[in-house]
């Protein structure tokens, strides 16, 4: 048992090393490497809803999205007036200070983590009573009405989208703005995976297993499987919004169904990335997602046009030979590596049965 | 649970080489190539107008390489583009820009397809101070926020439909119209808008519909039946190529009447191709037309273009490829004058520029805008089943005078 512990302490600090080298070492990466931090959350929080509790969720993009137009909402609200920063008409230009704009990303954020928490449970409350695919039509149609809602209106630019602060001008190395996100975005992954690692060995996970494996005899054994339901979704949305805080400020600028709620890709893309690793599992999603990510930046620019029907063949390559995704595979080939005991004299007189 | 750390290790270390495999970058000039880097929309919503911006600097950058190329300090230079697919996507937009001038080592941009992607584009360049000459983004609001390195071949595009408002109030002896409008929930059309509620403003009309068309537009049909309810003056409809060939399906299908009906992107929607005789009085705003006089040694006049054009793309050059190749024109002057590969010094060449191209004059702007350039107006005239586009306004170069009001549909065969 120690020795596994050591194991673990080995690769976790090999892990942190690497993520806190990566900006250095790959430094035209960075941009690509921040993305890849989010998707790797964004992966490991759908797959506690989709993995662990067996309710397949599209509205994650919800609290995404609200993150995103929420930190930079007060970003900018702090310090000036937001309706004329996002007229676009307007010929005012406001600028940050150093000092305001981390402050205003600092505080914007922590509002995009409360906030997107506090409407999960409100909507969770509302909609957790749904089961199996109603309740994944349910969330599909929330991100879609967010983006719609979002375009109409005013005072967060509308359909003319928003501009988010740019960064201070007073710092001049250029390299400043991608280091910034980059090291936000790894702290979120890093907070994210201790969380759930924690989740992971707390009676909560037994919780949602039992919910998704019957829902029923879990509630007949007394647990009150709504409230498990709508905590875990709120921890979901905690970071989601900030993931959604962090990537508003590195894109730049903010349209309201192509990067906010943007359901088609993103909110696609989490679950694409947790069933390709494996749900259900602490490592599937992050190994999902750094593979999906590498396959993407790697050969979507080879097939220039023809990127998405490669992404629907990959999707189809996926449900029919890994339905339980790569670790699910690993676990199917290589139980004992897994900690599964298997009997050699029961599998042997099962194949002689035949 | 070791092997699963091990295999994890393993991927994480052949990831590593694989990146440090990939990160030999190319320079800003390789050999005798000038590297201009651009996102396009080949796929997604935009992908038909991204690939006429795409065959406008392709066409550019063959001209101008067959015919000398590009001369710095006594050397000829050719143009070469690294193109890659936005997906008609504001994110990857900007993360493909990222990517252009990090990893690719591109130090001059050219411009994607639409504002909204130009919007997401040009903070990654002011950041890199990387100069950008843009030939597809219109929004008044990229010319608002002090960017230093952009620069737009186009007129801002709240000016595209205001001289339509104009001519309506002038039809109407002096007196403010009713209009009714319709546009995209998307930044370009949203200041098409803007650009309407001035002018309304100016000349005392009053607006009696004022809709929203969600992205991806294939229907409007809860807009037309108000339209056909409350008869308005004007309708007003942009929402790029999509919304055109909507409006005038549903028009024609719903058999809605309207004195007046004014649009954008008629010409990139090959509108009176596709949709003949149905498309007929539709008035346009376009950036450029054939017919105008402009002339440069590249492309001669716009005629010639449009026919050299048509023969290697096998069709009309909406404005959209005009105003991509005019981009590559703006390049080619500036490296000239600025005589340097250094961006700053290219990029004070482009403030400086004043020139005539085929596709019109251009200068820009303290906010990088297209300030030499008028917007022209077109309306779909058809003889028998043949449709073509003539302008109609300003005077200068109208071959037409302007048809008003439209005919009733019961009155049309």
């Amino acid at each position: 048992m120690n020795k596994v512990k050591q194991k673990d302490l080995i690769l976790y600090s090999g892990l942190i090393i690497l993520g806190l080298a990566a900006p250095y070492l790959f430094s035209a990466f960075k941009v690509q490497l921040t993305y890849l931090c989010v998707l790797i959350v964004l992966a490991m929080t759908w797959n506690l809803q989709g993995g662990e509790m067996g309710y397949n969720t599209f509205g994650n993009i919800l609290f995404y999205g609200l993150g995103m137009y929420l930190t930079a909402s007060v970003q900018v609200g702090m310090f000036f007036p937001l309706a004329e920063w996002t007229e676009s008409g307007g010929e005012k230009t406001f600028v940050h200070t150093t000092a305001q704009y981390f402050q205003g990303i600092c505080v914007g954020l922590l509002v995009s983590a409360i906030i997107p928490a506090i409407i999960a449970g409100a909507i969770g409350y509302a909609i957790l009573g749904l089961r199996g695919h109603y309740f994944a039509i349910c969330t599909l149609g929330l991100g879609i009405a967010a983006g719609e809602i979002a375009g109409g209106i005013e005072i967060i630019g509308a359909g003319q989208g928003f501009t988010t602060p740019p960064f201070p001008a007073e710092i001049v190395d250029t390299e400043a703005r991608g280091k910034f996100f980059y090291f936000l975005s790894f702290a979120l992954l890093v907070g994210t995976f201790i969380f759930v690692k924690y989740i992971y060995g707390s009676r909560f996970r037994l919780i949602l297993n039992a919910i998704r494996d019957n829902e029923d005899k879990a509630e007949a054994m007394g647990i009150q499987t709504m409230k498990y339901k709508i905590v875990g979704w709120m921890c979901s949305a905690f970071f989601c919004g900030l993931a959604g805080g962090i990537m508003g400020g590195l894109i730049g600028y903010i349209d309201s169904t192509d990067v906010a709620f943007d359901g088609r890709e993103m909110g696609v893309f989490m679950v694409l990335m947790a069933i390709l690793g494996g749900k259900g599992t602490l490592w599937g999603p992050v190994i999902g997602a750094t593979l999906f990510h590498f396959f993407k930046e790697g050969l979507w620019t080879l097939i220039l046009g023809w990127q998405y029907v490669a992404l629907g063949v990959l999707i189809v390559v996926i449900v029919v030979y890994f339905p339980e995704g790569l670790m699910g595979w690993l676990r199917e080939k290589y139980p004992e590596r897994f900690g599964e005991v298997i009997d050699e004299k029961d599998r042997k007189a099962q194949v002689e049965l035949k | 649970m070791n092997k699963i750390a091990k295999l994890f290790v393993t991927f994480i270390s052949a990831i590593t080489l694989a990146l440090v495999s990939f990160t030999s970058s190319f320079a800003k000039v390789e050999g005798e190539y000038i590297v201009l880097g651009s996102a396009i929309s080949l796929t997604g919503k935009y992908s038909s107008n991204g690939v006429h911006t795409q065959n406008g600097y392709n066409m550019a950058v063959e001209r101008i390489n067959k015919m000398g190329g590009v001369e710095v300090q006594g050397k000829k230079y050719k143009f070469e583009i690294i193109y890659y697919d936005d997906e008609s996507n504001p994110k990857r937009a900007a993360q493909l820009a990222e990517r252009l001038i990090k990893q690719d080592g591109v130090h001059y941009m050219l411009g994607p397809y639409s504002s909204g992607l130009t919007k997401a584009i040009a903070p990654v360049t002011e950041k890199y101070k990387i100069p950008m000459v843009e030939a597809n983004g219109a929004s008044r609001s990229l010319f608002t926020k002090g960017y230093k390195y952009l620069f737009a071949v186009l007129s801002p595009a709240n000016q595209y439909l205001e001289v339509a408002i104009d001519l309506a109030v002038e039809k109407n002896g002096g007196k403010g119209v009713k209009i009714a409008q319709a546009f995209e929930q998307d930044a370009f059309s949203q200041d098409v808008r803007l650009g309407i509620l001035d002018a309304a403003k100016r000349t005392g009309s009053e607006i009696i519909i004022d809709d929203k068309l969600p992205k991806e537009l294939n229907d409007m049909a809860a807009t037309l039946a108000k339209v056909k309810a409350t008869k308005p003056d004007v309708l007003v409809v942009s929402g790029h190529t999509k919304g055109a060939l909507t409006a005038i399906r549903q028009i024609s299908e719903m058999k809605v009447d309207v004195p007046m009906l004014a649009m954008t992107h008629c010409d990139a929607a090959k509108l009176s191709k596709q949709h003949g005789k149905k498309s007929e009085f539709a008035l346009c705003a376009s950036q450029w037309h054939k017919n105008l006089s402009y002339k440069d040694k590249f492309f001669g006049s716009g005629k010639k273009y449009a026919k050299d054009f048509q023969k290697e793309f096998g069709y009309d050059p909406p404005y959209q490829s005009a105003e991509s190749s005019a981009a590559l024109l703006v390049f080619k002057d500036a490296f000239e004058r600025a005589n340097s590969f250094d961006r700053d010094a290219v990029r004070d060449a482009l403030v400086d520029t004043e020139m005539q191209t085929f596709y019109g004059n251009i200068k820009f702007g303290p906010g990088g805008q297209n300030v030499a350039k008028p917007m022209i107006l077109f309306q779909v005239r058809c003889k028998g089943d043949d449709c073509e586009n003539r302008v109609v306004a300003p005077t200068k170069w109208a071959s037409d005078k302007f048809y008003h009001p439209i005919p009733k549909w019961s009155e049309r065969s």
